[in-house]
């Protein structure tokens, strides 16, 4: 990355590229997080505003799952094509 | 878009300035200190102890109703000066003993019903029927083992009747 101080323009779209593509992907799973969660956790009749504390936890613990398993799937990608490379 | 942006920005919204007719404000993420109180509602052994604290009032209040209607054994032979020191007395006691009753009985049911609901991560009448299950099994676990199940059906069947005679309306 020598030159990347310097005034390198397909460098810079190149980078400003990735970090839109990164930025999408982060609102996606954000998105999609949120819609995950909330259809399994919160009650279809809403019978008060406020998240009652069932409804708390429940969504913890699905979103810590969902942040784990995020976390995890580019490993195992990572690892499966580490394998196909070398079979 | 020139006209409409020095209305929106006098306004002072600072976001979007999407609407001629109304300042569209951007979406204010809740502070730690916010979320940290909305949290306090969360922790089991505050709803516990200010559940146990209403029990006690509500305690309270009945032993001054119930403790005013009771008449003394002697009635003829004292003053009404007697009667009314006797009748507060009695007041009193009873206050005292009901205050007592029912503190425990609201700490025990809502911690029951908080730690329940938590490790379910559900909300629903089931967490109030053990709850009261454990609470009226407590209360009479002194009379043997009878007693204690008579005392959890009977409480939880009361819970329930309750939770579902407050959530009619909804």
């Amino acid at each position: 990355m020598a030159a990347k101080g310097g005034a390198s323009n397909f460098e810079k779209e190149q980078m400003f590229g990735m970090a839109e593509k990164e930025m999408e992907y982060r609102v996606d799973l954000f998105n999609r997080l949120t819609q995950t969660c909330f259809e399994k956790c919160i009650e279809k009749r809403y019978k008060e505003a406020e998240l009652n504390m069932g409804e708390n936890s429940c969504i913890d613990r699905c979103v810590s799952k969902y942040w784990q398993v995020s976390l995890l799937i580019p490993f195992l990608f990572a690892d499966s094509i580490y394998a196909y490379s070398i079979a | 878009m020139a006209s409409p942006e020095p209305s929106a920005a006098g306004a002072g919204a600072g976001g979007e300035s999407s609407s001629q007719a109304a300042a569209v404000e951007p979406i204010r993420m809740p502070t730690a200190e916010e979320i940290k109180g909305q949290d306090i509602w969360n922790n089991c052994a505050v709803r516990s102890v200010v559940s146990g604290v209403m029990g006690g009032g509500l305690g309270v209040l009945m032993g001054l109703f119930f403790g005013a209607l009771d008449n003394p054994i002697m009635a003829e032979e004292m003053t009404a000066r007697q009667q009314i020191v006797y009748t507060a007395k009695q007041m009193g006691r009873r206050s005292i003993s009901n205050a007592k009753t029912f503190a425990v009985m609201g700490l025990i049911f809502s911690a029951a019903e908080c730690v329940v609901e938590k490790a379910r991560a559900k909300h629903d009448t089931t967490n109030t029927a053990v709850a009261g299950c454990v609470t009226g099994g407590a209360l009479a676990v002194k009379g043997g083992p009878k007693a204690t199940c008579i005392g959890c059906a009977g409480f939880a069947a009361f819970s329930v009747a309750i939770e579902k005679f407050f959530d009619r309306h909804t």
